[in-house]
């Protein structure tokens, strides 16, 4: 699903500032990579560049089979569009929206009638345990329930690539459990590859493979956690 | 802690440029156009003042009568009376000439022997060899001109050129040429001087002056010369000083500073929604910064301050470029208002550059910085209140849409009614500025509901939206509908602008339909034949016998001579029209208002009444049965009002009389309008060809058919509305500017929204047509909501400024068709205005904008 090869990415105007370094990763169809690192070791850079919102400066990152580096900015944005859903730690849900309206959004602007995507929209709510709070505005949700309806926007068009960038960061450990549990049933049931950039130990439990990254190179790559950790109490 | 958090705000302006320039621009065009349009009032002020001055040289009191002016005899017992040293009598015309390109020349007509030592005449004795000019002018034909004039066209002492007198072109002989200074330089230095009595004669004054200027005596004050004076001339006849005659021409062109003053305000006030837009964005942009400061010890108040500290700093800089790019904006305005003064009010003025008043340059800056500070009051308190924990974390909030609630919403339908109430129902009699005041309640009513009419209208909206403009169409409309504060300062910044826009064109709309029917009833004579392009010619009129010659055409079955003047009444002026009132009946008796119309028919022609207009019996409380007091030239004259009519020649009102009357009372028979009625079955286009052969040679005469002549004072309605045409421009330019920059405000704030668009999947086209339809939004509920607040402001301005400014109320009327015909310019200008912000926008660096670290 994701195969990145020699990838490397500078920034600055001399190219001073190395964020990567020769990566070489391969990822499989369904699998659950957890990135580590700390920061500055280049994990958000990996993730840019994964989602096409960045382009290496050397090297190549094919994702599907399609190589980034021969898109175009529309072209890579469809591809985001039908194939990457994205969970992010600050969410990132639009404040003038409702819950539905956040998660119908990927679908409206694929070009589906308002009415159509809200009810595809009600019903992954309602999957993610939202079913009530589908008129809510972000800042009527808690912070678990932001990001249920971000996970729910980030696979309502069932991408067979999922993206997360500490999507428990900003939660507390109980909360955090909650959406690692709900990511674990709806990845299985979507089938996605799942790529996720944290710091969190807890997460990695939850992944099957941990690439490690330092000073903008992989350092470990290795099997971990087999499951979802389970929701306490 | 200040110079901290002055320098966090100095370096937010850095990074936010674009948004803090539009912000200054918008104070700056406020303030430019308020200081503008104060300088250029001063101006007009000044020319009026100077020319005064200039033409009343060392005079000390003016006697004067009205237009018609006063019999010749009133000179010896001003002469006679005592502490008056010097008193030389004057006659003054605008005449015209026969060139082709500058009609205009102002003559003075005065007593050579004395004037001199009234006025300073400086000759140019390069020219001549004659040493006193002047006394040559006693000589028939004689005329002094300045050298400007002379300049223009030529002239040389000996050359002779043409004047339209009242017993037709006549040549005068340049006998000399005064320098362009002191009386040279009045009226841009198109001044003539003749002798006095040359003058009653060639401009048909008969025996009458137009005033006296006279000079005390060392030993005598000027109030006991005046009050001397007072007590031994007729009650009718005014004794001032030259500056309050100054002060009367400033009250002649109040309308037209009060018109500018409006529009001045209506800029400063966009410019207030912009600054309010502009920090309400700045706070929400800047959350995260205003949670560590507090994080880090500065107090709620330190940062309420602070915003307001940045608003200061902005409104400084805003004023003093305002101020600046106000004072060239003043140069352009004065010389129109200057041009209007003379040809609309037919007030002689020169021309005067604008200066720098101190006071002016400190009110802008006082208002610029009170707009601006007053502007960020609200975001200010916003931010002061803002709780640092979820600012800190950076998390989706949204403001409190407060503004939505009912209190809110009945204390703007409240403020509302009151100001429809007040307009419809408080008398005249509580000044201007009250009155002015209920502007005040419509628009802070208007502003509290924006937020609900903008969501209401955004939700009308939004069906057609999506239909249209797919889902970025629905979701440029969703924002207004989930968010409508954000968008209410850019809607209410459009609101003013437009609802100034429409109202104004609705009130002159109306205006031209009330003339147009006035004109039907009243001004339809068949031909008119018209002493001047102005519907008052204040000193150039025909003789009677150009109507007797037009009279004597076998196609002519009747004419009547018409003189309209201004004459003192009750301590002000009204207007006179006198006129053969059989004549007149025959044709306009249907005008006529109350009364009895036998009565009316019976009396009118014999002169035992008058007809006054409804705006003079408004301003007098008149009433049919009552009657009006004149104190004529020739003593006191009370008249019964036997009807009424609508007129709308004067704001100050008109009083309709007998011709036999007026020039009985006021030893004055010039004709200003001849209208002639045909024999049935005439060709009034081929009539009207003949007068025009007739009098081409003889008459500075204007013929008109009727079909012309109403089109001509549309011309003249057009003309007397060119300031409001330009405060429409002013108008336009301000929401043009507020769009603009509230667009690229909104860009800015909405960054991460469209970089989390761009990160889900939305194309960069899908951002730019987001923030085109958004403006499209904008521009389509700006039209809706500015017709709804121009349903108010127009019954302000057909009531209320309508009263105070012209004196007279016009219909009430909606201009549905101008608001349809201007949409598609308002949305154009809307997509030209969010171009940039959607370039801007659509360019926006992804990952920045959603926030990686």
């Amino acid at each position: 699903m994701i195969q990145l090869t020699n990838v490397s990415k500078s920034y600055g105007a001399d190219q001073g500032v190395v964020a990567l370094k020769n990566i070489n990763l391969q990822i499989s169809t369904a699998e659950r990579v957890a990135v580590m690192g700390p920061s500055g070791s280049g994990k958000s850079t990996l993730l840019n560049l994964v989602c096409g919102l960045d382009e290496p400066t050397s090297g190549s990152v094919k994702i599907d089979g399609v190589e980034m580096a021969g898109l175009n900015d529309d072209q890579r944005t469809r591809l985001r569009r039908e194939k990457i859903g994205m969970i992010f730690q600050t969410f990132n849900l639009l404040s003038t929206l409702t819950a539905i309206e956040n998660v119908a959004l990927p679908l409206r602007l694929q070009g589906k009638s308002k009415k159509d995507a809200e009810s595809e929209a009600a019903s992954m709510l309602s999957r993610v345990g939202l079913k009530g709070r589908a008129s809510h505005r972000p800042d009527e949700l808690s912070g678990g329930e932001r990001q249920r309806v971000a996970i729910a926007r980030a696979l309502i068009f069932r991408p067979p690539l999922l993206l997360g960038d500490e999507p428990t960061g900003n939660l507390d450990s109980h909360t955090g459990d909650e959406i690692l549990t709900l990511l674990d049933t709806m990845q299985q049931e979507y089938g996605s590859t799942l790529l996720i950039v944290t710091h969190n130990l807890q997460t990695t439990n939850f992944c099957t493979r941990m690439v490690t990254l330092h000073d903008g190179e992989i350092v470990g790559d290795q099997p971990c956690g087999s499951g979802p950790v389970r929701a306490k109490g | 802690m200040i110079s901290a958090l002055l320098h966090v705000s100095l370096r937010q302006w850095r990074t936010h440029r674009l948004r803090v320039a539009m912000t200054t621009l918008g104070i700056a065009l406020g303030v430019g156009v308020f200081f503008a349009i104060r300088t250029a009032n001063a101006a007009l002020l000044e020319s009026l003042s100077l020319t005064v001055e200039r033409l009343a040289g060392k005079s000390t009191l003016e006697v004067s009568a009205g237009e018609a002016g006063f019999p010749e005899q009133m000179l010896d017992t001003v002469r006679a009376t005592p502490g008056v040293q010097l008193a030389e009598p004057v006659i003054q015309v605008i005449a015209h000439t026969a060139f082709q390109d500058e009609g205009n020349l102002l003559i003075l007509g005065v007593d050579t022997t004395g004037d001199q030592q009234l006025r300073a005449y400086e000759f140019d004795r390069s020219q001549t060899q004659i040493a006193d000019p002047l006394t040559y002018l006693a000589q028939p034909n004689s005329i002094l001109l300045s050298r400007a004039f002379a300049e223009r066209h030529g002239l040389k002492i000996g050359d002779h050129f043409p004047i339209f007198t009242s017993h037709g072109k006549m040549d005068f002989a340049v006998e000399g040429i005064f320098k362009p200074t002191g009386v040279g330089e009045v009226f841009g230095g198109n001044i003539a001087v003749m002798d006095i009595y040359s003058a009653q004669v060639v401009f048909d004054r008969g025996h009458n002056f137009d005033r006296i200027d006279l000079m005390n005596a060392p030993n005598v004050s000027v109030d006991q010369v005046q009050n001397s004076l007072r007590a031994r001339l007729p009650a009718g006849v005014d004794v001032v000083r030259p500056e309050v005659k100054g002060q009367s021409l400033e009250n002649a062109v109040t309308a037209m500073r009060l018109g500018m003053m409006i529009s001045s305000f209506i800029a400063l006030l966009v410019g207030v929604y912009i600054i309010f837009n502009s920090f309400t964005i700045a706070v929400n942009q800047r959350w995260k910064e205003i949670g560590i400061l507090r994080a880090v010890g500065v107090e709620s108040r330190g940062i309420g301050f602070m915003i307001l500290g940045e608003a200061l700093l902005m409104g400084i800089i805003g004023s003093v470029v305002g101020i600046v790019v106000g004072y060239f904006m003043a140069v352009a305005a004065s010389s129109v208002m200057g041009s209007i003064a003379a040809s609309v009010y037919g007030i002689v003025s020169t021309a005067v550059a604008p200066s720098i008043h101190p006071e002016y340059v400190v009110t802008a800056l006082l208002l610029g910085i009170a707009a601006s500070v007053g502007g960020a009051w609200m975001p200010a308190r916003a931010a002061s209140r803002l709780n640092p924990i979820l600012a800190l974390h950076n998390i989706e909030s949204r403001q409190n849409e407060s503004a939505l609630g009912w209190t809110r919403g009945l204390l703007a339908a409240a403020l509302l009614a009151a100001c429809v109430l007040l307009i419809q129902f408080s008398p005249s009699a509580v000044g201007m500025e009250l009155q002015f005041s209920y502007a005040a309640l419509e628009l802070i009513g208007l502003t509290i509901l924006l937020p609900l009419l903008v969501r209401g209208a955004a939700r009308a909206l939004r069906p057609l939206m999506d239909w249209a403009g797919g889902s970025e169409g629905a979701l440029a409309v969703d924002a207004m509908i989930q968010s409508p504060r954000r968008s209410a300062a850019t809607v209410g910044a459009l609101m003013v602008g437009l609802m100034f826009v429409y109202s104004t064109a609705a009130y002159i709309q109306s205006y031209k339909l009330v003339v147009s029917r006035w004109t039907s009833q009243m001004l339809n004579s068949d031909i008119v034949v018209a002493a001047s392009s102005l519907l008052r010619s204040t000193s150039y009129h025909f003789s009677e016998d150009l109507g007797q010659r037009i009279a004597a055409m076998p196609q002519v079955a009747r004419i009547e001579n018409v003189r309209f003047t201004i004459v003192p009444f009750n301590g002000d002026t009204a207007a006179i029209t006198s006129e053969d009132m059989d004549g007149f009946l025959a044709r306009s008796s249907n005008a006529v208002i109350g009364g009895n119309k036998n009565t009316v028919l019976n009396l009118m022609p014999r002169g035992q009444g008058v007809l006054v207009s409804r705006n003079l019996a408004a301003r007098w409380r008149l009433k049919v049965g009552g009657s009006v007091h004149f104190d004529s030239p020739t003593g006191p004259l009370d008249l019964p009002i036997l009807g009424m009519l609508d007129d709308y020649r004067s704001d100050k009102g008109t009083i309709f009389m007998d011709r036999s009357v007026y020039k009985r009372y006021w030893r004055d028979d010039a004709v200003d309008f001849v209208d002639v009625t045909l024999k049935p079955g005439q060709n009034a286009p081929a009539v009207k060809h003949q007068i025009e052969q007739m009098t081409a040679s003889s008459d500075h005469a204007l013929v008109y058919t009727n079909v012309e002549f109403r089109g001509w004072i549309g011309g003249l309605v057009d003309k007397f509305f060119l300031l409001n045409y330009m405060q429409l421009v002013v108008a336009i330019v301000v929401a043009v500017v507020g769009i603009a920059n509230t667009l690229v405000i909104s860009v800015a704030e909405r960054h991460r929204e469209f970089g989390v668009i761009r990160a889900i999947g939305g194309y960069r086209s899908q951002i730019r047509k987001m923030v085109l339809l958004e403006a499209f939004a904008i521009a389509v509920v700006g039209v809706i909501v500015g017709a709804i607040a121009a349903l108010f402001n127009i019954q302000f301005m057909s009531v209320t400024v309508s009263t105070v400014l012209a004196g007279y109320n016009v219909p009430f009327y909606f201009p549905w068709l101008l608001i349809l015909e201007t949409f598609p310019a308002v949305v154009l200008v809307a997509l030209v205005a969010g171009w940039f912000p959607a370039r801007h926008a659509m360019q926006a660096p992804v990952i920045e904008a959603i926030g990686y670290e």
